[in-house]
């Protein structure tokens, strides 16, 4: 406790005392117990596909592919109406115990390609979870409910059907309460606080971000898998309470195709990872069971429905990927900044996310990431000096994000996934001037928000970002720069649809219950269901989401 | 700096995080898994990076990180970042791996690297000047190929090299909690 406040700073201590709830902290050699680890060795049912000799056959009343957001929530309901749950996952496992807050780790071990997938023309480079809790067990805990306007958008243009705010809350507050979510009610670390600062200043809308954690630290290492076990993700509360009622999970193993009989999926085949996670190498598994739940997310989902010929009879699979596409600036404060420190995200700005209608040109969330230096280091860009003097002022700098808003305008249809020569999924998302326009406008917004700030200067992320010290001058700059790709920087931490639900089976690939129109018995319970971006960081969509459509699904099959 | 920040979490803390990374590179038994992605087989020590691409991705790390002081400080502050690098690579696709190491052949094969690069000489023979004109005609250039590649180069040196704690002393970053 001590040695954390010395890092941290006496700030830290005062109030962190008193919101530590869930562990005492006895010195600095007391570890904090691997909760996961502690189940398997109660006898939970867990299984490395990686260390099978033999090829292997597995049944279960259903079977569900991934851990992630829908995965765990579907698992820890049909398992608690009395049915035989088996979870596969593509990732390895990796628990408490082995998140050391190390950058360059978690990129190689948790994350979808090594943090290295991106789009097929190398624009936007995307950050996706891979490993059991998916990208739960690696994002920054920001948990909002489906707005209005996007349930809204979805009746009305995307003939979705009983998922109306009204019929939605009771969900959303359910996984609420499961997963711990309230408005963060530590004070914003100071990154954070740049936005509450300008806005402040400029009369714009800013608000508290709510959180999926329990007993946080306050240490801003989510990103890397949380090591005290506080964030609420899928690997420590709905996968867990699963595996506690006698669901299996095996994990390092790729689920390569589904095996159809008629309109039924008979088998999921699968095989065992190779130690990097680059390459399905081992051994066969068959798994068989009554109903499939297919909760790879976006981009995994429809790739692996595209790898098995699943009936697709108007091309809707894959298509419709959104992305939340990022843009960025930095700015330079003559502060003590310490981004890389404290609950990474917990202030945001909605003041641009909907002022110009729903289907009006983009609109953008803002927030901060966490800046750890090694990602950090590709975000503020530059070459050579220019590079070395903006990391050198990391500890005095905020970048700010936003998040566009793709999926609610016809100039804005989201990418298509498509298979490698080698089975491997790739999106393809074409850049349009629709989505420039609105890159230009966030960073206008960011700019103006960190000079109310007080910021020095200010550099938009992009090839020929400089240092403006003027909101005047950045004005300019803005408008002088090139919109295209490459020169743009964009990255995305959320990836949605590609498996559209909706009624109309000419337009969607799943009914408004996450049913594919065309199998018997395969549901899609996860982010690929939905027909457009959300305008939120979208995980309690998902939960709140799964967590209405396999309740209905339980009671069917029980 | 602000002194609440300096370490507590002391050099020694830094040097053990950095030891503890190269130690699992240098012991995890990784088979090549590039089948037929590349007639080169990756060089001894790493699963990735190939004989061919060192000398070029040591040249270029002082070009595109800029003057760090830890470039003279730790004499084998390249080589750490080398391992880094071929540790991320290790872990990527093999689409990404593919691309990468394409990437870095077009720049050693003599035939490609002069006219990509205006470079007709070995890349570690080239002078700074040299390589900092070459990296702004791929980032400024006409064709988005180039451009994609500066930025995959300029993206894998950084990463790579701002992982490791050598490179945080000038940054202000005291390093990651110990817990």
């Amino acid at each position: 406790m001590v040695r954390a406040a010395a890092v941290l700073g006496h700030d830290w201590l005062s109030w962190s005392t008193r919101y530590l709830t869930d562990y005492r902290i006895q010195g600095n050699s007391m570890p904090v117990p691997d909760l996961f680890l502690q189940g398997v060795a109660r006898g939970w049912q867990v299984i490395d596909a990686a260390s099978l000799a033999t090829d292997t056959t597995l049944e279960a009343d259903v079977i569900i592919i991934g851990t992630g957001a829908g995965g765990g929530t579907s698992a820890e309901i049909l398992a608690q109406r009395g049915l035989k749950v088996l979870l596969v996952e593509e990732g390895s496992l990796k628990t408490s115990g082995d998140f050391k807050n190390n950058e360059a780790q978690a990129y190689a071990e948790l994350y979808q390609e090594g943090a290295a997938r991106g789009t097929a023309d190398g624009g936007i480079g995307i950050l996706q979870g891979r490993t059991v809790g998916g990208t739960t067990t690696v994002n920054w805990t920001s948990s909002f409910r489906t707005p209005d306007p996007t349930l809204a958008h979805w009746a009305s243009e995307h003939d979705v059907k009983g998922l109306d705010s009204e019929s939605m809350a009771p969900w959303f507050a359910q996984m609420e309460e499961r997963l711990g979510v309230a408005p963060w009610a530590v004070p914003p670390n100071a990154n954070n606080d740049v936005i509450r600062q300008g806005c402040e200043k400029l009369d714009y809308h800013w608000k508290i971000i709510p959180r999926n954690v329990r007993g946080c630290w306050n240490l801003g290492y989510c990103g890397s898998g949380c090591p005290t076990n506080a964030k609420q993700s899928m690997l420590v509360t709905t996968i867990p309470a699963a595996l506690e009622q006698g669901a299996t999970l095996v994990h390092s193993a790729r689920a390569e195709t589904l095996v159809f009989e008629g309109d039924r999926v008979s088998e999921v085949r699968c095989r065992g990872m190779n130690p990097t996670l680059t390459a399905a190498t081992g051994s066969t598994l068959r798994l068989r069971g009554k109903h499939v739940v297919l909760a790879g997310g976006a981009i995994n989902s429809p790739a692996l429905l595209l790898r098995s010929k699943a009936p697709d009879p108007h091309a809707r699979l894959g298509k419709r990927t959104f992305l939340h596409p990022v843009n960025m600036t930095l700015g330079l404060f003559d502060r003590d900044i310490n981004g890389f420190y404290g609950a990474p995200q917990s202030v945001y700005s909605d003041h641009f996310q909907w002022d110009q209608g729903t289907t009006g040109p983009m609109g953008y969330k803002m927030e901060v990431p966490p800046m750890q230096p090694s990602l950090m280091s590709v975000m503020m860009g530059g070459l050579g000096q220019e590079s070395l003097q903006r990391m050198n002022g990391l500890a005095q700098s905020n970048l700010m994000l936003a998040l566009l808003r793709d999926g609610f305008h016809e100039q804005s249809q989201g990418g298509s996934v498509a298979l490698r020569d080698n089975g491997d999924p790739v999106l393809d998302y074409p850049l349009n001037d629709y989505l420039w326009d609105g890159v230009r406008r966030a960073y206008l917004s960011m700019g103006e928000i960190q000079f109310a700030a007080g910021a020095k200067s200010v550099v938009p992320t992009h090839a020929h970002g400089r240092e403006s010290h003027s909101w005047a001058d950045f004005q300019r700059q803005v408008a002088e720069l090139s919109y295209r790709i490459h020169d743009v920087r964009l990255a995305s931490a959320h990836v949605m649809g590609g498996c559209a639900m909706g009624e109309d089976p000419t337009r969607a690939v799943t009914d408004s219950r996450g049913r594919h129109h065309q199998l018997e018995n395969l549901s899609v319970l996860d982010g690929s269901l939905f027909p457009t971006s959300i305008g939120a960081n979208p995980q309690l969509s998902v939960y709140g989401l799964v967590a209405k459509l396999a309740t209905g699904l339980a009671a069917e099959l029980s | 700096m602000d002194s609440n920040l300096n370490p507590q979490l002391g050099r020694r803390d830094l040097l053990k995080l950095g030891l503890g990374a190269s130690l699992a590179l240098s012991t995890v038994g990784l088979t090549a898994s590039l089948t037929g992605c590349t007639s080169e087989r990756a060089a001894p020590e790493f699963q990735v990076l190939r004989a061919s691409d060192l000398p070029l991705l040591s040249a270029l790390y002082p070009v595109i990180l800029g003057p760090h002081p830890a470039l003279t400080q730790h004499p084998d502050a390249i080589a750490q970042a080398l391992a880094q690098l071929d540790y991320s690579l290790a872990h990527t696709s093999p689409f990404v791996q593919k691309a990468v190491l394409d990437l870095f052949g077009l720049l050693s094969m003599p035939l490609t690297r002069g006219p990509l690069t205006g470079i007709w000489g070995d890349m570690s023979k080239a002078s700074p000047e040299q390589l900092n004109t070459f990296l702004l005609r791929w980032r400024d250039s006409r064709f988005e190929m180039l451009r994609q590649g500066y930025n995959t180069l300029s993206k894998l040196l950084m990463m790579s090299w701002y992982a490791l704690p050598l490179s945080w002393a000038t940054t202000g970053y005291p390093g990651p909690p110990v817990i």
